[in-house]
């Protein structure tokens, strides 16, 4: 739970006003400063009895008489208050001075780069060729055109896309979503290491590895990316490129694009190379630790 | 999924492979072949053992490249067609009902201003025929094409109408910040010229003409240069453009340098569509427009969009190499004497130029006569030419004197908020449309420039 105590409670109470503050007596005269003559040396002052003396001692505060119906504008806001809460509004539901209340502010881990959702994020740095950012947005932006125009994908039932898809008739009018399924759908799990010479001989000894998230999606990513530059452009322009890339992309969620078989054979791999993990120069090592 | 190796026995994939294996083509051999054999060549070929070196297959070969199936070679103009190519529907987005169609007088009335109106099966053809939508455009995001009613459309349209009506002549440059709906206007300007009946032609894109991209030749005993290919384009356009007004006007001049009679009784779609001739076509064109300007003929509306592109010296090289001036090109000539006043309209005719800010050279000859034209039409003092500047162009000056200069500028916020009623509608837009939004995107868009608003609110990834 948040702390009461934060800078932003502060932050909100300073506002601009324009018309002059309440002249406040009380606050002015009760500040019990020692006074100091600009002769006066800070290091060989002494503050002793007859250093007070000198001073006229402060006065008493008096306080003055309440001014009940005084002609002043807090006065003014206070009863149009009170006529709000005999109309039956609520008093504190407003915020005087923004027009649409006050922005939402950031995050702890909000950086000003992150305005994109993440694998777009991802496909864009991807795209990127000679740091070249704001080409690649705009290939990422007319993907994303295209997966809105094409026609709804078919899904092939042998190449199912993550569990809890959307029907495939939806997936365009949400572009982020289609490319983010179809990019997840097709990430590998696992990676094989290579552990060289581990297995005896010189050879190399192949570890299953599992992947993060973001690994998962940046090697689906460099995936559907070679098969797109391999593919031979059939037109010219700035959609060209843009174009072969959606196409890929709904070939992926079609199940027709080759990178599944990318996928299936690293899982193969994978899975013959899990008896590895038992090998006695990995387990020795684990034993060890 | 099946292994590739067989998991009972220890073969290894390639000793397999060479392994007699019990399948249909080895059983076929002994039947269709004879057990012996007097000619050699054909065992050979059934065996095929022989014929190949004893090491194929076990020799280490390097640096044999496999050859790429190339597929089917791109045809030409295939790369073009895909680059202009204009999607002006899409199934996936949402229909948005209950909105009214386009005609003559939505767009004149004051009242609906504001509204996106859907445009007719005819019109969009027609327009389509004009070039009158650009491939980058986004009408291909929505259903159906449908545009939205600014002020700026129906202070313009109703000014050109009523002017037109009286048989004036309306000449109009339309500028404007980059994105700010100049070409849209323009789109409806052509419409408003298409449902009212008028004789409609549309030089879509007038760097076409300028850039010594497309072919052209000397007119004989003339100057000037002509489009012949281009040419003989636009007078197909405006055939199928303006059919039904065109097959109802006679020939009413004798046009005996033509190659082919044209009788009096021959119509004038006839006449548009009379030859398929590059050598004929400014003749024929030129023979047609001499028609439109005899009276009591419709009026003429005559738009041409990136107007800066033609205000310069051309691409195009004179017999003598020296650099064409766009004037000299015939067709471009006919559009600045039109807008700058010298051809008589005895029927009223609107002569519209859109400038162009994204793709635009540098010219001061037209910004200067811009001003002075605005100037002018502001009633104010009439800016002086730079004294120290001596590049000026003066047919610059004549061709944009006396215009009307219409400058589009943001929309309003009610009209952003229709816009993004109509984005949210159709699927495209997913966003809750209040107050706070509409506001938020008008603002970011510059106050309401269309394009920008586009940009802030309908992608993702900014364009």
């Amino acid at each position: 739970m948040a702390s009461k105590v934060n800078p932003w409670g502060v932050c909100r109470s300073l506002c601009i006003r324009s018309r002059p503050a309440l002249q406040c007596a009380e606050r002015r005269a009760a500040l019990p400063l020692a006074r100091r003559g600009l002769a006066d040396d800070t290091t060989t002052r002494s503050d002793g009895p007859n250093a007070n003396a000198s001073r006229p001692p402060p006065a008493k505060y008096v306080r003055p008489p309440p001014e009940h119906f005084a002609d002043n504008w807090l006065n003014a806001e206070a009863l149009a208050k009170l006529e709000q809460a005999a109309a039956g509004q609520d008093l504190f539901d407003e915020d005087p001075g923004h027009k649409f209340g006050m922005p939402a502010l950031p995050g702890k881990d909000d950086k000003l780069q992150n305005r994109y959702p993440t694998v777009i994020h991802q496909i864009t740095r991807l795209l990127m060729r000679d740091g070249k950012l704001s080409q690649a947005e705009r290939h990422m932006s007319l993907i994303l055109n295209f997966l809105r125009t094409a026609p709804a994908p078919k899904i092939n039932p042998l190449r199912p896309l993550l569990p809890g898809s959307p029907p495939p008739e939806q997936l365009p009018l949400n572009p982020i979503l289609y490319l983010t399924l179809a990019i997840d759908s097709v990430a590998p799990l696992m990676r094989i290491k290579n552990m060289k010479g581990m297995a005896g001989g010189g050879n190399a000894l192949e570890l299953p590895e599992p992947l993060t998230a973001r690994q998962r999606r940046r090697i689906a990513i460099l995936w559907i990316l070679d098969v797109v530059n391999k593919k031979k452009s059939r037109g010219s322009g700035r959609t060209q490129f843009a174009s072969r890339m959606a196409e890929e992309i709904v070939s992926v969620v079609e199940g027709k694009s080759s990178v599944w078989d990318k996928r299936q054979t690293v899982h193969k791999l994978a899975t013959a190379a899990r008896a590895n993990l038992n090998h006695p120069a990995i387990a020795s090592k684990r034993g060890r630790r | 999924m099946a292994a590739p190796n067989c998991w009972r026995c220890l073969a290894r994939p390639s000793q397999r492979l060479l392994a007699p294996t019990s399948t249909s083509s080895s059983l076929a051999v002994p039947v269709t072949t004879a057990t012996f054999s007097t000619s050699a060549r054909l065992a050979k070929k059934e065996g095929g053992g022989l014929s190949s070196h004893v090491r194929t297959g076990k020799k280490l070969v390097l640096g044999r490249k496999k050859k790429q199936d190339p597929g089917k070679p791109v045809l030409p103009g295939e790369r073009k067609a895909f680059r202009k190519r204009i999607q002006l529907s899409n199934d996936n987005a949402l229909e948005v009902p209950g909105l009214a169609q386009v005609t003559a007088a939505t767009l004149v009335d004051p009242a609906a201003a504001g509204k996106i109106v859907g445009l007719p099966d005819a019109l969009i053809d027609q327009l389509r025929t004009v070039e009158a939508f650009k491939p980058t455009q986004n009408w291909g995001l929505f259903r159906s094409p449908h545009m939205l009613v600014r002020q700026e459309t129906v202070d313009l349209i109703k000014d050109m109408t009523d002017k037109v009506q009286k048989k004036q002549t309306v000449r109009t440059v339309i500028t404007g910040e980059r994105g700010s709906g100049k070409s849209i206007l323009g789109l409806q300007v052509l419409s408003a010229g298409l449902l009212n009946k008028w004789v409609v032609i549309n030089i879509p894109e007038a760097q076409e003409l300028s850039t010594a991209h497309t072919d052209y030749s000397p007119i004989p005993k003339s100057e000037m240069f002509s489009h012949p290919t281009y040419i003989l384009k636009l007078m197909q356009a405006i055939y199928s453009a303006n059919k039904d007004i065109l097959s109802k006007l006679q020939v009413g001049l004798e046009h005996i340098h033509l190659p082919f009679s044209v009788p009096r009784s021959m119509s004038l779609a006839a006449l548009a569509n009379a030859t398929k001739e590059p050598d004929f076509a400014w003749p024929t064109f030129h023979a047609l427009w001499q028609e439109l300007l005899l009276p009591g003929r419709p009026p003429i509306m005559f738009n041409l969009d990136g107007l800066s592109h033609m205000m310069r010296v051309s691409d195009y090289r004179n017999p003598a190499f020296e650099l064409i001036h766009c004037h000299d090109l015939a067709l471009l000539r006919l559009f600045a004497d039109a807008l700058g006043g010298k051809t008589q309209f005895p029927n009223g005719a609107a002569i519209t130029g859109v400038m162009t800010k994204g793709n635009c050279p540098k010219l001061p000859s037209v910004d200067m006569a811009l001003e002075q034209a605005a100037a002018a039409q502001a009633g104010t003092e009439i800016p002086a030419r730079d004294p120290f500047y001596r590049k000026y162009d003066d047919r610059v000056f004549d061709a944009l004197k006396g215009v009307s200069v219409f400058n589009v500028k943001g929309v309003s916020k009610p009209e952003a908020r229709a816009l993004m009623e109509y984005w949210a509608a159709s699927g495209v837009l997913r966003m809750r449309v209040d107050e706070k939004n509409v506001s938020e995107k008008w603002t970011l868009a510059g106050s309401g420039v269309l394009g920008e608003m586009e940009r802030a609110s309908l992608y993702v990834v900014r364009l």
